[in-house]
């Protein structure tokens, strides 16, 4: 035990130490508490949506909701609200919530006129990245680790005294090193987090999982810091080195892998399926509009029969207009789909070999707030928006009037259960990289000698 | 003498073989970048060329329909990439590059390269503008940190002074020497750019601004190394504080402030535009009631015009002059709508700009963008241009409505499809950076030379100060 004081002690001694040690916790804490107010923020403009969206839902039943009101006019002027709040632990890991929209209006028109429509984000805000804790763990903290593990070797060679210390009786004098170091770096970055998660009442399991990415992480970096720090004769040529580690492993290839990605799976399928569903409502006004229902019966077969109507225009066939147009692209649809997933699978691939990469996708898959998550957030709008139309038809096909009360009755988003997990694949291969640097530089380590220049 | 010490630090760095090898990486990824970045860029407009024509043609073949049909068959626009965008991709991958215009609406822009990205995107783009403005710096930091330290940690001041060397020409040396590497270092990227030029394929002044704006940017980073060296006892104890001042202006300040931004102003969502707009358009007046004053006022002012008493013995369809007037009004409204969030957005940004004295990086980044027109003021014009291109596209089909249904009547009354051809189509007016944006340019270009002037008292003050210790 005391040796581990006198560790302890040696590195109360090193302002460098005390300092990085010191500005990672600040860092995470900062961190922390941008990543509440960011995801405040989020929760203050649903409120703030949702209230101007009820005014806005109140004057539409109060102008429409008439004894004889039509089912059509009703499902066009109104709005339902979809939301999708910050999942508990958003505030670490906030993701993609920066640009990807949090809150979307959609009514029983087509659903792909809808779905794809951007909020108002301020492009310049969003460019440079949100600092949260992820980023403080994925970017910063191997910074700390390098300033921390850099000159443990040649600190001793350059002091003049490793030929003493590897004199000394006993052994596990590096592990001990390491030990603590890796302690103090851990508790630095992860108090603020549970401070957090307490604070923002988030479940603490997820917490764990995160902290054992971080640990996973950190361990590669403690690693590396053994294994250069081990081959190399100086301090500063060690310092210089893991920096170079850390540019390629963090900045560099990151986006050469996000270059490559983007270029092999083309995502243009979003702008092809938007242009073909507005050729095929529109297209929708010039065919008989017998062809149209046909079109419309093969999903809705309950209403054959009640599509006939006098005159030129009846909502029934608007809608079923819209409700065409969104199943003729229906394999666009699957198709973009696919494009943005295979995106997501290979920047989780790349995690294998960047455990970088590999620590941000598994933070963001616990916190939810990654890609996969903004489809979920699509696909609940979409039931939501079958609902609706669902809700509708009865009131058109059957020509029953629209009232104030029925106002009422239009149904409401439920918001989506969230769908935070851990994923296993991208932590074992952190797993299996940390695992591997720390056993190749434990043992470059075991075998330094005095011998050399001292 | 100033010379000779600055070609003793060339000759020490090349024999650095470490830093040899980082910089003829950092070269080489420079390069890959201008590549990768060009090919980037030649596809994705080649893609929203492709797609422009394509949505162009398909309204042509459009058939006979009532003109309000096609008001909201509409037109999608596409954004155009700048041809400097591959140098600096600026925020084209945060903005939607598609817009969908149409009557009495103002869709937002979308597809935007970010939201279809994993998350990987978020490490950063690699153009020549990313490695620049992140790596370079870290390089010029690891060739120049020991520069002087060295000196006093061998005892060679010492010795430097007894063969007449004084702190001034210590120091002066010394920046030569890391100012022409810093220079060098961005040499391929410039080369890349006066290439560009020279096959004009962009102008030559913001190509011009661009080089010196970049060799600014990285003789800044030269000077405070060296300048920090001179100031440091120990070359780790530079070394340290440079990656820190690093970490914390170039990764750190430029991701904090944003949130701090955020929170000072608050950017109204979509939604809430919509809804306000039209409450203030129901406001105004309700053109199915018979008894709303702001149409009856209409009537009145329509009717006098055309000097008839009667709505029926209009020469025109009076339903298309009061979409003409409801356009008219919704337009207004959208813009009134659209100038409260970009003063909103440009408050948020100016709040950021206010910290480039404190993080050079900031007014690169700035500068960089603007002039590869790929900031959000270029994007600004875009949307500017395509809302003003939609006001006259629909106002040009609600005329139709108005002048030639009267004489087509019936129970469906269609223009025929030739008509389509004569409705405008979207022409967008290349953006001039230096003509629409020239006070950000000047004001960020102002900052970086601010930088290397405040550098210069330091490495005067420290020369001083080297001066009395070789003494």
């Amino acid at each position: 035990m005391s040796r581990w004081f006198a560790e302890l002690r040696l590195i109360r001694r090193s302002y460098l130490s005390l300092w990085s040690l010191a500005l990672l916790f600040a860092l995470s804490a900062l961190a922390v508490v941008s990543g509440l107010q960011h995801v405040a923020r989020q929760h203050a403009t649903i409120e703030r949506v949702a209230k101007a969206q009820a005014q806005d839902f109140a004057a539409v039943a109060a102008t429409h909701g008439k004894p004889d009101g039509d089912a059509g006019d009703a499902a066009y002027y109104s709005f339902l609200l979809t939301r999708d709040a910050p999942p508990p632990l958003a505030f670490a890991a906030i993701g993609q919530r920066d640009i990807q929209p949090y809150v979307l209006r959609v009514r029983a028109l087509g659903l792909q006129q809808q779905l794809y429509d951007a909020e108002a984000i301020n492009a310049e805000l969003a460019l440079p990245g949100v600092f949260d804790w992820a980023f403080v763990l994925v970017y910063l903290a191997p910074l700390i680790v390098i300033a921390l593990a850099h000159d443990l070797v040649t600190g001793e060679r350059e002091g003049g005294r490793l030929r003493l210390l590897l004199s000394m009786p006993g052994h596990g004098l590096w592990w001990r090193r390491i030990g603590l170091r890796y302690a103090l770096v851990m508790m630095a970055l992860g108090l603020p987090l549970v401070a957090g998660t307490v604070l923002s009442t988030a479940p603490l399991a997820g917490t764990g999982a995160m902290l054992l990415a971080a640990a996973l992480y950190l361990g590669f970096w403690f690693g590396v810091a053994l294994l250069v720090g081990s081959a190399v004769q100086a301090s500063a040529t060690a310092a210089a080195g893991l920096i170079g580690c850390w540019i390629l492993l963090t900045l560099v290839l990151p986006t050469l892998a996000n270059a490559a990605i983007t270029r092999a799976i083309p995502a243009a399928k979003g702008v092809d399926l938007t242009l073909a569903q507005r050729e095929a409502v529109h297209r929708g006004w010039d065919i008989a509009k017998g062809d149209t229902f046909e079109r419309f019966f093969l999903n809705h077969p309950e209403w054959r029969g009640r599509e006939a109507f006098e005159g030129r225009f009846h909502w029934k066939w608007y809608y079923a207009i819209h409700q065409v147009g969104d199943e003729t692209v229906a394999t666009d649809v699957a198709a973009y789909r696919t494009s943005l997933l295979a995106r997501e699978q290979w920047s989780a691939r790349a995690g294998y070999l960047l455990p970088g990469v590999a620590a941000q996708s598994v933070l963001h898959r616990i916190a939810d707030t990654d890609q996969a998550a903004q489809l979920h957030y699509q696909d609940s709008v979409a039931t939501f928006h079958t609902t609706l139309r669902r809700f509708f038809y009865p009131y058109l096909f059957a020509d029953r009037p629209f009232t104030r009360a029925d106002f009422e009755r239009i149904p409401a988003y439920v918001p989506r259960a969230p769908t935070g997990s851990l994923p296993l694949a991208p932590l074992l291969a952190l797993l299996a990289t940390a695992a591997l640097l720390l056993a190749i530089g434990g043992y470059r380590i075991a075998r330094v000698s005095g011998a050399g220049r001292a | 003498m100033v010379i000779r010490i600055a070609q003793e630090e060339w000759r020490t760095l090349l024999r650095n073989r470490a830093g040899v090898i980082a910089t003829m990486l950092l070269v080489a990824l420079v390069l890959v970048a201008a590549f990768v970045s060009l090919e980037r860029r030649t596809r994705i407009e080649a893609d929203r060329a492709g797609y422009q024509a394509s949505v162009d043609a398909d309204f042509d073949k459009q058939p006979a329909r009532h003109p309000h049909r096609m008001v909201h068959y509409g037109q999608f626009v596409f954004r155009p990439l700048a041809p400097l965008a591959f140098f600096d991709t600026g925020v084209d991958s945060y903005t939607g590059n598609t817009i969908f215009l149409e009557g009495h609406r103002q869709n937002s822009a979308n597809f935007a390269e970010a939201r279809q990205s994993s998350l990987l995107l978020r490490f950063g783009q690699l153009t020549p503008a990313f490695v620049l403005q992140t790596l370079a710096p870290l390089l010029l930091i690891f060739l120049a940190f020991t520069s002087v330290a060295r000196e006093r940690e061998r005892g060679t001041l010492r010795l430097l002074r007894a063969q007449g060397v004084d702190g001034p020409r210590l120091v002066a040396g010394k920046l030569m020497g890391h100012g022409a590497i810093a220079l060098a270092i961005g040499l391929p990227a410039f080369l890349v750019l006066i290439g560009f030029a020279a096959m004009g394929m962009a102008d030559w002044a913001p190509i011009a601004l661009l080089i010196l704006g970049y060799a600014v940017w990285l003789l800044i980073w030269a000077m405070l190394a060296v300048v920090i060296s001179c100031f440091a006892s120990r070359s780790r104890d530079a070394l340290a504080a440079l990656v820190a001042l690093w970490m914390v202006g170039v990764i750190l300040l430029p991701r904090a402030l944003p949130e701090v931004a955020a929170v000072e102003t608050i950017l109204p969502t979509r939604i809430e535009t919509e809804v306000a707009l039209h409450r203030d358009l129901a406001r105004i007046g309700d053109s199915h009631d018979p008894e709303d004053p702001y149409f009856n006022a209409f009537k009145q002012r329509t009717l006098a015009r055309y000097g008839v008493s009667r709505v029926e013995d209009l020469p025109v369809q009076y339903a298309g002059l009061v979409g003409m007037e409801g356009e008219r009004l919704s337009t207004d409204l959208y813009a009134r709508a659209t100038n409260e969030v970009s003063a909103r957005e440009a408050s948020q940004n100016a709040r950021v700009h206010g910290f480039a004295v404190l993080s050079p990086l900031i007014a690169i980044r700035q500068l960089s963008m603007a002039l590869t027109a790929s900031d959000v003021t270029a994007h600004q014009d875009f949307l500017d241009q395509a809302e003003a291109f939609r006001y006259r596209f629909v106002q040009t089909l609600n005329r139709m409505q108005a002048v030639l249904i009267p004489h087509i009547g019936g129970e469906d009354p269609r223009v025929s499809a030739e008509n389509w051809k004569r409705v405008p189509r979207f022409a967008y007016q290349p953006y001039d950076p230096l003509r629409s944006n020239a006070a950000s340019i000047g004001g960020n270009l102002m900052v970086l030379l601010g930088w290397l002037v405040g550098l210069s008292v330091l490495a005067t003050l420290a020369a001083r100060r080297i001066g009395g210790i070789v003494r």
